[in-house]
């Protein structure tokens, strides 16, 4: 191993592709394409064309049209956009919003930030796999419901939600459903026109390329109110001036990704340390193994202290919850959805591959987790039930 | 979270864990826990002729209460056994730059110790009726 820690961390980002990084440089330079994509000059005219030709493979990728996508700074965004761009394109004076307990802090926090409008939430319970149901969402749909989120991956412990079957309930209903799909696009297929999807977020870093940049599928037909203003870019949706090298690099990272290459793969992968790390006594899968994505493995260790669990694989670069909220020493809210107790949510770590990571990589991390696990259990031998349950 | 190079080394090694076997002669034992905290600790201690000769501990808890609890049993070494009621925790605060909010965790440490002291109290005036001294302590101490 060099120096540096090895990275199981892919579902909070992942290093850029060099395939990617080269496409951007090309657009920074003065001898690159640098142009604003809004001139009308010859500059601005190609630089333009690599913006379209972008939409085009970030559309391709998750079933959309191009004149769908509208490319914002990354999923927080485009979470925002598509949830408050809803609620403020809707007139009614009585509105609600779904979404689920399990879903991540830019949704959790906008809806919030509705509640506080006045808008009424419901936010849906999982089970103790981290699923939701189509019946659940139809269930909680009202009159006054606006709209519908829900993640189609989970950032922490990577259960698939059925989305078709949720986009079904929804359509039922006549009710707009947002999916944030930052962890699924690149790994598993995204269907979003077969499935009847209306909102979807998408973002680059969490398939290799850069961070800063991101999407928000907006179907057809489908009204939004902007929230940033100062511009005609992207149909009016997301104003500022578009950021070439930002927006080839989505392009280009999507044009790589191969979910029927690259899931098996890392699915591989991700079994091959479950596989290794399962000899440990009294070890736990959190989540749902048959319904996850194949990128993430989220692991309890009963009995170990979570502060010193980390801190012992220090040489291993993992999440303790979402890396969002990695230093928050509050348990992780997805976690205790699952039902798990403060100190088993906080003796779990989140483990994530990536396309540079080797099977060699997963024997050495197996090892070390196996033996730091069996060191620090042993220190606390004895110690009462509470440790472990 | 940033840890004192004396955290990082005592806990990636910590010195005085374990605990010594039952039925050890002269070993007295303490225990304290807190599931708020996060820690459960226990001392074994070995004391001979009013001495500490040897302590161990186990815990389950935070890297820096691994690293308070063997700094103590490497410090307790040959002390008077009184010096279990006596622990600066001020001292082992500092030596291993314990966070505020991390204090609760030592008063629990303390506590275990203390624990050792009655134990030790207990077993003398069980074995020595009539031992008017504080528990653990020999004339000569």
């Amino acid at each position: 191993m060099s120096g540096r820690p090895l990275y199981l961390d892919n579902a909070a980002t992942t290093a850029v592709d060099p395939a990617v990084i080269a496409a951007m440089t090309d657009c920074l330079g003065s001898d690159g394409n640098f142009e604003n994509p809004s001139s009308s000059h010859p500059g601005g005219a190609l630089a333009r064309q690599l913006v379209e030709d972008a939409r085009e493979r970030v559309a391709a990728l998750v079933n959309a049209a191009p004149n769908e996508i509208v490319f914002t700074s990354g999923a927080t965004e485009s979470n925002n956009l598509a949830i408050l761009g809803s609620f403020d394109a809707d007139p009614r004076p009585r509105r609600h919003f779904v979404t689920t307990r399990i879903e991540h802090h830019s949704v959790l926090d906008t809806a919030r930030a509705l509640q506080i409008r006045g808008v009424e939430v419901t936010l849906l319970d999982c089970d103790a796999q981290g699923v939701v149901t189509a019946g659940q969402v139809l269930g909680a749909i009202t009159d006054a419901t606006v709209l519908v989120s829900i993640m189609h991956v989970n950032n922490e412990i990577g259960v698939i939600q059925d989305i078709e079957a949720i986009a079904r309930a929804c359509a039922s209903r006549g009710v707009r459903l947002h999916v944030d799909a930052a962890q699924s696009a690149g790994k598993i297929p995204v269907d979003l026109s077969g499935w009847g999807v209306d909102l979807c977020s998408l973002t680059a870093h969490k398939a290799h390329g850069p961070k800063g940049i991101g999407a928000l599928s907006v179907a057809g037909g489908v009204t939004l109110a902007p929230q940033l203003h100062g511009g005609e870019q992207e149909r009016g949706l997301r104003a500022g001036t578009l950021a070439t090298h930002q927006i080839v690099g989505i392009g280009k990272t999507y044009e790589l990704a191969r979910p029927e290459r690259d899931g098996p793969r890392l699915a591989k992968l991700r079994d091959m340390l479950w596989d290794g790390l399962a000899a440990i006594d009294g070890i736990r899968l959190n989540g749902c193994r048959e319904r996850s994505a194949p990128h993430i493995l989220n692991v309890c260790f009963p009995g170990i202290e979570g502060e010193s669990l980390r801190l012992a694989l220090a040489d291993i670069a993992v999440s303790a919850g979402s890396a969002c909220a990695s230093d928050d020493p509050e348990p992780s809210h997805v976690l205790s959805s699952l039902g798990l107790s403060d100190a088993l949510a906080q003796s779990s770590l989140r483990f994530s591959v990536g396309r540079f990571t080797e099977p060699a990589d997963i024997e050495w991390a197996v090892e070390r987790i196996s033996a730091e696990v069996q060191r620090l259990r042993a220190l606390a031998n004895g110690a009462p039930a509470w440790c472990s349950t | 979270m940033n840890y004192s190079p004396e955290v990082l080394q005592r806990f990636g090694l910590p010195q005085a864990d374990g605990a010594f076997p039952d039925e050890t002669e002269g070993v007295v034992r303490g225990e304290a826990e807190d599931r708020s905290l996060g820690i459960w600790v226990r001392f074994d201690v070995r004391v001979h002729e009013g001495l500490i000769r040897a302590a161990r501990f186990r815990l389950f808890g935070c890297p820096h209460a691994i690293a308070a609890a063997s700094l103590i049993c490497e410090r307790l070494e040959d002390q008077p056994a009184r010096s279990l009621s006596a622990i600066d925790l001020r001292v082992v605060a500092e030596s291993i730059d314990l966070p505020v909010e991390k204090y609760g965790k030592l008063l629990k440490i303390e506590d275990a110790l203390l624990e050792c002291w009655r134990s030790l109290g207990d077993s003398r005036a069980t074995s020595e009726p009539g031992n008017s001294r504080h528990p653990g302590e020999t004339k000569d101490s």
